[in-house]
């Protein structure tokens, strides 16, 4: 096999990586492959729908446990020593994450999807010396949320097209109007936030970016229920807050640069994502018992819906191995990583309506029967995954513009003045 | 037996394995042979000649770049290389709709000669299938059409013991049967479903060409009356043989399949680039580019299948398990080559659907590819046995 490259002083990283977990976690009973059809919590989990005493309690174990990392070197494994970081290799990331998958740890995502995998490279990139000093360390070792201020009422795919305003106020900044989809606002301490500073200038080129206090005056944030019932995000309402010209992200009118960086660690977190408890269910052994406690292994209508789904699966599956194997020998992931988004937005939500139909008039009413009426919280969760992230058909526009090099739509909105173009949504620019 | 086997067995271990720039390298060389001579319009000449395939073509892919050679084990004239090389010349040829008895001759015949361990048969015919100078094939003719063959299922029954023995029946469907030199039969022997080879000069022996879906890929009937045949591998043990032979045959065909796929992609892709209505190129409308970003991400998840499959089945570590990967394979090649094949003609709209167009080519192809293993309710099925469901 041809060698891999990078795996300079792995494997001392791996032996101290599992000493690390061995001390501070404990290892799973059960393999991802093992299913105990009938025992534990009956619950398929997508969306949190956890009341907020739950929910609290969620958050301040994946701070704890992000410090703990953090305190032993694992809480920024590709960071810059300088910030708080270790200065090591993606690899390395990939193989501490294998490595922890092994353990029953809290769930860190509050701080890492958005915060850590989006936010916090952004502000590497673009923020000043201070911010990075002031802002990175305290992200990394779990004592900061971020979150993600950019889509708007009227600002959805077209996110360039957003309306809040940014006037220049004395020494800084004053910010005015809604952004809307902001998950995990409600226990963010700051926010990146897209803003127009000249709707004079055609729409992408009079954007700047602020990273903004969410405890600042005039930052109202108002949980959105979602159709599947819990209130992971929400709408984040903006009014003469105050954010100093030190907070700025990039050049004035250079925000979309900044927002592309954060929008490529977004592609490149969503997707690629088998695991978590939804994944487990739709896979080939859970539903497998789901047909065999119901009497229909044998059904061979049931066996082909399943074959079919598996097969897109376990095609996935080794879509994202190559992808992995390219991406050790050094290769980039590239535009084509939209696939492996669509493909688990696809799997997913066919496997919950496959399990749907098995168990038939059970998930009408809760019967109260193990494995039946639970399957409700996927199924009602899928239809976001076709849209978080950038929807089904702006990927599809990514893949056949930037991948196969089609040629984009005659555009009559990135040439004219922001303030002429035809817009919906109330804020007045 | 037990002596050569072994042998065999220590020829397998010597497989030889492509770097990623030795694969990218070959993949060159075979796209460069094929383009210039196999275009559209020696493809279409070769479809019309006798044979069904341009011998002149054959002998230079064996002479010139020995690609018959290139997977088979090194003690009998070959490289010694894997499927995962098998799979990139294939691909090429797939992507060219190469008429050829490559497929039948070096993943089929080649393939079972090698699985059944029996020395003398390889001895006999592999150094001439590496060389390019024995064309051959393999036909499961059981009922189903599903190639797991079973006592009683089989068209062919044989009778005699040891090495001779006759063949009587007939085989409904055998790939390039009706050029091969040599056919390699599974038929109901003494001791269940038996490999037997037989040579297509033999006494009893009568082949008829037949019309095909896919003109690219001649298929013949073949009747046997009292013809002699030559035990294969042990009595009885096909079965096992002919797992195997599918493992390898529907990995490198799906390889075939993603190439046939990949052409039908770049088609649509540079016809909705360049044609124009309504004042700007049809793939500037969502409605368009959306089915070019189908086809896309189709392709993509087939070649990770093919790639995957071809790694399992040579055993690279970290792969998965061989059985399921190449049924995993199988089935979302197949699929997506219909899938993408149909879609092509769409986006061509009209010219599309002539017969001048290439695009009916793959569309044939990726039907019969589809159901040449027994088709779409075989191949789920076999991939949830596969999987332990």
């Amino acid at each position: 096999m041809p060698s891999e490259p990078d795996g300079s002083g792995m494997d001392q990283f791996v032996a101290e990586a599992r000493a690390f977990l061995d001390e501070h976690a404990t290892r799973r009973a059960h393999t991802s492959d093992e299913v105990a059809w009938g025992e534990g919590e009956d619950r398929i989990t997508y969306f949190s729908t956890d009341p907020p005493e739950v929910e609290a309690a969620k958050v301040a174990a994946a701070k704890a446990w992000q410090k703990v990392r953090y305190d032993n070197g694992f809480g920024w494994i590709t960071g810059p020593p300088e910030f708080g970081g270790r200065g090591l290799s993606t690899l390395h990331d990939l193989v501490y994450d294998g490595l922890e998958a092994e353990y029953d740890v809290p769930d860190t995502g509050v701080l890492s999807l958005i915060g850590l995998g989006m936010i916090g490279p952004t502000i590497l990139a673009h923020g000043t010396e201070g911010l990075k000093r002031h802002y990175l360390p305290a992200m990394y070792a779990g004592d900061v949320i971020a979150c993600q201020l950019f889509s708007e009422p009227g600002a959805g795919s077209d996110l360039a097209g957003l309306a809040t305003r940014a006037v220049r106020d004395g020494d800084g900044w004053l910010l005015n109007g809604q952004k809307v989809w902001t998950s995990v606002a409600h226990h963010a301490a700051i926010g990146l936030a897209l803003c127009r500073t000249d709707p004079d200038k055609p729409k992408h080129k009079g954007i700047t970016a602020f990273l903004v206090d969410m405890s600042a005056p005039g930052v109202d944030v108002r949980p959105l229920r979602q159709m599947s019932g819990g209130a992971e995000f929400n709408e984040v309402f903006l009014t003469d807050v105050h954010v100093p010209d030190d907070h700025r992200l990039g050049p004035v009118d250079g925000g979309w640069g900044v927002a592309l960086t954060t929008l490529m660690n977004e592609r490149a977190s969503v997707g690629g994502e088998g695991a978590g408890a939804a994944g487990r269910a739709v896979a080939l052994p859970f539903l497998t018992e789901l047909l065999r406690a119901n009497g229909r292994l044998d059904d061979a209508a049931a066996r082909r819906r399943l074959a079919e789904l598996y097969a897109d699966q376990a095609a996935t599956e080794y879509l994202n191995h190559q992808a992995l194997r390219r991406f050790r020998a050094g290769e980039q992931p590239g535009p084509e990583a939209s696939v492996s988004k669509i493909m688990y937005g696809q799997n997913l939500t066919r496997g919950a309506h496959f399990a749907a139909e098995i168990v038939g008039p059970r998930l009408v009413a809760d019967t109260g029967e193990w494995g039946t009426f639970s399957w409700t919280e996927l199924l009602l969760a899928t239809p976001a995954l076709r849209i978080l992230g950038g929807t089904e058909e702006i990927m599809k526009n990514i893949l056949a513009e930037r991948v196969l090099g089609l040629p984009k739509e005659p555009s009559i909105d990135t040439k004219s003045p922001f303030r002429e173009l035809r817009r919906s949504g109330r804020a007045e620019a | 037996m037990s002596t050569s086997t072994a042998a065999m067995a220590a020829a397998d271990t010597t497989r030889a394995e492509a770097s990623d720039a030795e694969l990218s390298e070959l993949r060159t060389a075979v796209r460069d042979f094929l383009s210039s001579k196999a275009d559209e319009a020696a493809v279409r000449a070769a479809v019309d000649s006798e044979r069904g395939y341009d011998d002149k073509v054959w002998a230079q892919i064996a002479a010139e770049l020995g690609l018959p050679a290139l997977a088979l084990p090194t003690a009998y004239g070959g490289d010694g290389y894997g499927v995962v090389e098998l799979s990139v010349v294939i691909g090429e040829m797939g992507r060219v709709l190469l008429p050829s008895p490559f497929f039948s001759t070096v993943v089929l015949a080649a393939t079972a000669i090698v699985a059944s361990g029996d020395a003398g048969a390889a001895e006999r015919l592999l150094p001439g299938i590496a060389a390019g100078t024995t064309t051959a094939t393999l036909t499961v003719p059981d009922r189903a059409g599903s190639w797991e063959p079973a006592a009683g299922t089989l068209g062919i029954h044989a009778t005699g013991s040891g090495a001779e023995a006759v063949l009587e029946g007939s085989a409904p469907l055998v790939v390039e049967g009706g050029t091969a030199d040599v056919v390699l039969v599974v038929a109901d022997g003494p001791g269940g479903p038996t490999l037997y080879e037989v040579d297509a000069t033999a006494t009893g022996f009568a082949r008829t060409t037949l019309r095909t879906l896919d003109l690219t890929r001649r298929v013949a009937r073949i009747d046997f009356s009292a013809a002699p045949a030559r035990l294969v591998g042990e009595p009885g043990a096909a079965a096992s043989v002919v797992a195997r032979v599918l493992d390898v045959a529907t990995t490198a065909l799906a390889a075939e399949q993603v190439g046939g796929a990949r052409a039908c992609l770049q088609m649509a892709t540079a016809y909705a680039k360049e044609r124009m209505q309504f004042g700007r190129p049809i793939g500037s409308f969502q409605a368009v580019k959306h089915k070019c970003a189908d086809m896309l991400a189709r392709v993509q998840v087939a070649d990770a299948a093919a790639t995957e499959a071809a790694r399992a089945v040579d055993g690279v570590p970290g792969s998965p398990d061989p059985g399921v990967a190449a049924a995993v394979a199988h089935a979302v090649c197949s699929e997506a080559f219909m899938a993408v094949a149909a879609e092509n003609i769409q986006v061509h709209g009209g010219i599309g659907f002539t017969w001048e167009h290439p695009a009916h080519l793959y569309y044939r192809r990726a039907k019969a590819s589809q159901l040449l293993f027994g088709g779409p309710a075989v191949y789920y099925e076999r991939l949830l046995r596969r999987a332990g469901v």
